[in-house]
């Protein structure tokens, strides 16, 4: 039996929003490294800029001395990705849900939806200010 | 990212290439009010040609969906011409593909404002 890889590769960014480009190309270069399909590129990718969003806006309302930490957990046959921020956190539950036909038209509040419906698991710990990602190569519905 | 603007007619088309993300996303919004703005009130009917533009976030969906309740109010139009495979999946997702009229030419999406 062949021995599990497990890297970890650990971002800290200074939390301004023009970084979030560097985030999207270290994640989707990680991606590429594990072979994971076009599709689940695209949804990892998207998820990962919106985690990043929510915590260097939202979390760290852009203030350049609070940091967001991205940590991507590489094993082989799944992506863990776990971001943090230095912000008062939220609750989950308070979120309202975009697809509601009240805020079908609102211009804000899809990041935490789009999250959850591109990874496999999403996890919210420490009041929010932990989210938690995790995206199989192989769905764990099939 | 870059946003080429033109006319056609009373239609105005924006040209965008780049991915509509994060602080991206600003500089469309900005072009839109502009647009809206200096219709002073009047409707205004524009395409969004996202042909160039491979990725979009929650950012750059608040962008789009603002600038259609905003075009809807003064009786205007906008609609999205070649959107791609990972655009239109966006949209699914967040169920607004009855929002949003998709055409795949621009002929199309000018003839759908006469």
């Amino acid at each position: 039996m062949g021995e599990k890889t497990q890297w970890r590769i650990f971002l800290s960014l200074p939390s301004t929003m023009q970084l979030i480009y560097l985030l999207d190309t270290v994640c989707s270069d990680i991606l590429r490294e594990m072979n994971f399909d076009e599709e689940a590129q695209e949804h990892v990718n998207l998820a990962v800029i919106e985690a990043g969003t929510n915590a260097i806006k939202h979390g760290n309302k852009e203030d350049i001395n609070k940091t967001a930490t991205f940590e991507f957990l590489i094993e082989d046959e799944k992506l863990t990705i776990v971001v943090t921020d230095e912000g008062p956190g939220f609750q989950r539950e308070n979120v309202a849900n975009p697809l509601e036909p009240e805020n079908l038209l609102k211009s804000s509040g899809r990041g935490l939806f789009l999250m959850e419906a591109c990874m496999d698991e999403v996890s919210y710990e420490a009041e929010g200010t932990i989210v938690k990602m995790v995206k199989f190569k192989q769905s764990p519905n099939l | 990212m870059q946003i080429n603007l033109r006319h056609k007619g009373s239609v105005t088309i924006l040209d965008i290439e780049g991915n509509l993300v994060g602080p991206n996303t600003i500089a469309l919004k900005n072009i839109i009010d502009n647009q809206i703005q200096e219709a002073s009130g009047e409707p205004v009917f524009m395409i969004l040609n996202m042909e160039r533009v491979q990725m979009m976030d929650s950012s750059g969906l608040g962008v789009i969906v603002a600038a259609y309740a905003s075009i809807r109010r003064n009786n205007g139009r906008v609609v999205l011409l070649n959107i791609g495979g990972n655009i239109r999946s966006l949209i699914i997702m967040a169920k607004l593909v009855t929002i949003f009229d998709r055409y795949d030419t621009e002929a199309e999406a000018i003839a759908s404002f006469l």
